[in-house]
């Protein structure tokens, strides 16, 4: 059977080979990924963006890429998921968006920073990672088995949702039967309360009811009037 | 024990264990974490206690090979240490880098790259250390009598380790490069080099145990290591999958990674073979338990459960999310864990004289740690499935999902407490064997004096 000498062989032909082999593969995927990975766009801010992440230690509760710990979301596509003015806001205040749920560290962060980050988030989304993170693929099999019971596309009277209302409000209120469950769903507001209510509600959540986990979004007097429109137009409120 | 300088060993060990004690407790904060008690986050957030968790970790298990190192390479070459005053001062330089780094981790003080966090001042004095280290078991290896493959082999898996901390002390900008050469160390610790330590102490313990004549057991260390490099170099590509590198990796990474549980295999039937094989049937029974149950349970974590999530279909989806923690577990307890506490349990008596390795104690050490441990596996891989399912296949929001999941953290929580309750165990029964003794047991080795006749091929 195998002799000692040739198991040695063995051990120190292979790891050689195969060491070469990866060698060789790492010089072309090294030639590569400026590509793939748009380093072109890499920006001062971006640079600026990554230290802030590993001085950090974010990935000390994210991942980002798939790496990290599994106690806080995967950031890959964060500013695709959430768009840039909610992860503004969230970054002030982490817990404003969160009140009461799993905690992140409040850092702080200048606007300055901020932007660095963000910069930082939005080239990450746009490196080729061969399709990570997938899209949900049991999602519309399962829509599919649900009985629709309110048919919310065809309701001829609501107003188009302005920008704000889905990139903000939805992480916290549902509407529909979709979006967040921090604060209440908000089929029915316009039934609760008048035009007046709702535009000081959302000057000021804190004026109103202080204390209330709602936070205050830094939202300009036309925005503000959208979203009290739409909200009022909602599933035939009255005007 | 044969040469008087073998017992700075126990210093090694007994800093292992200290540090293990350490390593649970910030796993305790995690896993209350995860069950929505929070509690320490002002003082330890998240980040912090994970980077104490598995930093301890590999600085532990790198202190018990070091101890172990100490303890095999003057037997193996057949001399005394080259200076056993250096390596007093090694053992204590290590130890101040390891305390300086995780008292860093509670200020901010790290570098944010998982698995790598100690920050670079301090790099460059684990590179003097490990120098000092490798300086001091090269040259006892060196001026000794004689080279044998398993010192041999140990000698190289230290040496490779050290040099493949390097590229990781490199700083790059593009987030792709960082995570490429991040691999190099993790990966190329775990599933290459460190296996070689881990064969190296197989076979010391199997050729003091079983009685099984050494040049098959070393023929068979070749080959398995053999197949560790044949399949974990490029195996490495199962990190290569999603972060940006060309998708050849795919590919590559998948057929190769595949491979890998052959090697742990390996040590698992070479283990349970030598076993049967070995005429001799050596007192320590409890050191076998853990040598054996070594061999067995790496391929369990590391092979069966990492073959679970290195395709990259399945990979695509499993991909950072607690299944990759399910995996960790177990593949660093049943390989890297279990590998130095046999070390542990076998050099113990020899070094003090005592035999405390009857009774309940080292028993119920062995049985409660590992049923913990596997319980433990099975609560995050729940957790993990559960997971991959609500937010990855079915798109529900991060949060929501980890609140469908932490009654498993209840679960494991509780698999937590029986490991623990076994390493209590463990740890009572290194401090009542004592310290070590001056006795040296002059006659050589029965196995190196008499290769068992029954042993052939
Ligand atoms: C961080 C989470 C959060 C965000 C973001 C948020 N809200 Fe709220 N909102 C709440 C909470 C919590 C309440 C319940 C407040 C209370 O009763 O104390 C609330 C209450 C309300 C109410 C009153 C509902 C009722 O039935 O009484 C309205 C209207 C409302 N929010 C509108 C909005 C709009 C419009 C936006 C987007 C600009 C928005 N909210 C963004 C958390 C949020
Ligand atoms: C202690 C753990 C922890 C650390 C450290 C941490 N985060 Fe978070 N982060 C969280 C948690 C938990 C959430 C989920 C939202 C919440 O409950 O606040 C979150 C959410 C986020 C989000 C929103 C993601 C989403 O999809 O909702 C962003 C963006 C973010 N963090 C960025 C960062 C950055 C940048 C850093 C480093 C400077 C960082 N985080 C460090 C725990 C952490
Ligand atoms: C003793 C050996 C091993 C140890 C200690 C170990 C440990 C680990 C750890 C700690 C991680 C997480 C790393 C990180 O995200 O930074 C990991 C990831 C991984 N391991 Fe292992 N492992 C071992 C062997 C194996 C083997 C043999 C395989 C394949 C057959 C494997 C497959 C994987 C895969 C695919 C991942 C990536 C998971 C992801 O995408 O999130 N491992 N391993
Ligand atoms: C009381 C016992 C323990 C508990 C409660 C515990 C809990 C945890 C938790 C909650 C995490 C973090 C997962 C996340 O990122 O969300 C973690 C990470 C980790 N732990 Fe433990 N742990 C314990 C013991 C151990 C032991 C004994 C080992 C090694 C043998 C170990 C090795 C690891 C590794 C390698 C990681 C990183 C995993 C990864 O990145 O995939 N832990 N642990
Ligand atoms: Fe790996």
């Amino acid at each position: 059977m195998l002799s000692k000498s040739a198991a040695r062989l063995f051990f120190l032909g292979g790891t050689a080979v195969f060491s070469l082999v990866f060698l060789a593969l790492t010089i072309d995927t090294l030639r590569q990924i400026p590509k793939r990975s748009n380093a072109e766009d890499m920006t001062d801010a971006v640079k600026r963006g990554h230290d802030l992440w590993t001085f950090n230690n974010c990935m000390g509760c994210h991942t980002l890429l798939g790496e990290g710990a599994y106690y806080a979301p995967e950031l890959t596509k964060v500013v695709e998921r959430r768009g840039k003015p909610w992860i503004r806001i969230f970054l002030k205040d982490p817990e404003a968006m969160f009140p009461g749920r799993r905690k992140m560290i409040n850092y702080g962060f200048n606007d300055g920073e901020i932007e660095d980050l963000l910069a930082f988030f939005e080239w990450v989304g746009r490196i080729d990672t061969n399709g990570f993170p997938p899209e949900p693929d049991l999602a519309e099999k399962i829509q599919a088995t649900q009985v629709v019971t309110r048919q919310t596309t065809s309701d001829h009277k609501a107003l188009p949702q302005p920008e704000m209302f889905r990139t903000i409000c939805m992480s916290c209120h549902a509407l529909g039967g979709k979006g967040g469950v921090v604060g209440p769903a908000l089929d029915t507001v316009a039934a609760k309360y008048s035009r007046a209510q709702l535009d000081l509600w959302l000057k000021n959540p804190q004026e109103v009811k202080p204390g209330t986990s709602m936070p205050k979004l830094p939202m300009d007097d036309t925005v503000r009037r959208e979203l009290v429109d739409f909200l009022l137009s909602y599933q035939g409120g009255n005007e | 024990m044969k040469y008087r300088s073998q017992k700075i060993a126990w210093l090694f060990f007994a800093t292992s264990l200290v540090l293990l004690v350490l390593q649970v407790l910030y796993g305790f904060i995690m896993g209350f974490a995860h069950m929505g008690y929070d509690v320490f986050h002002e003082w330890i957030p998240f980040n912090t206690a994970r980077a104490v968790h598995t930093n301890l970790l590999v600085v532990w298990l790198l202190s018990g090979f070091m101890g172990s190192a100490y303890w095999v390479i003057p037997e193996e070459a057949g001399r005394e240490l080259v200076s056993p005053k250096l390596a007093l001062v090694q053992w204590a330089s290590f130890v101040l880098v390891g305390v300086v780094a995780v008292i860093g981790f509670h200020f901010n003080w790290w570098e944010g790259r998982k698995f790598l966090e100690i920050p670079r001042p301090l790099d460059y004095l684990v590179v003097v250390n490990v120098l000092l280290f490798i300086g001091l078991v090269g040259a006892t290896a060196w001026q000794g009598r004689r080279f044998t493959t398993t010192g041999i082999t140990l000698l190289l898996g230290l040496v490779s380790a050290a040099l493949l901390y390097l590229p990781g002390m490199y700083h790059f900008d593009n987030q792709v490069h960082d995570s490429y050469f991040r691999w190099w160390v993790v990966h190329l610790w775990v599933e290459g080099v460190w296996e070689l330590i881990m064969g190296a102490l197989l076979s010391y313990l199997l050729i003091k145990l079983t009685g099984v004549d050494r040049e098959i057991i070393e023929k068979w260390l070749y080959v398995i290591v053999g197949i560790t490099f044949l399949s974990g170099i490029l195996g490495t590509g199962h990190h290569y999958y999603y972060i940006g590198a060309p998708e050849y990796w795919l590919m590559i990474g998948g057929i190769f990674s595949a491979l890998e549980p052959l090697a742990f295999l390996g040590m698992a039937i070479f283990a349970m073979a030598m076993m049967r094989k070995g005429g001799r049937r050596h007192p320590n029974r409890c050191a076998l338990h853990w040598t054996i149950g070594c061999a067995v349970l790496s391929f369990v974590g590391a092979g069966f459960l990492g073959m679970a999530h290195t395709l990259p279909q399945v990979n695509l989806w499993t991909h950072g999310t607690l299944v990759t923690a399910m995996h960790g577990h177990l593949a660093f307890w049943g390989a890297y864990a279990m590998i130095v506490f046999a070390m542990i349990m076998y050099t113990m008596p020899e070094m003090t004289g005592r035999n405390c390795y009857t009774g309940w104690i080292p028993e119920w050490a062995f049985l409660t740690s590992n049923i913990g441990m596997l319980a433990m596996t099975g609560a995050f891989a729940v957790a993990g499935i559960t997971q991959v399912y609500l937010e990855r296949k079915v798109g529900m929001d991060f949060l929501d999902v980890q609140d469908a999941v932490q009654v498993h953290f209840l679960g494991l929580v509780l698999a937590a407490a029986l490991f623990a309750l076994g390493i209590a165990l463990f740890v009572w029964n290194f401090i009542s064997f004592g310290l070590p003794a001056d006795d040296l047991k002059d006659e050589p080795d029965q196995t190196e004096r008499q290769p068992l006749k029954e042993a052939v091929t």
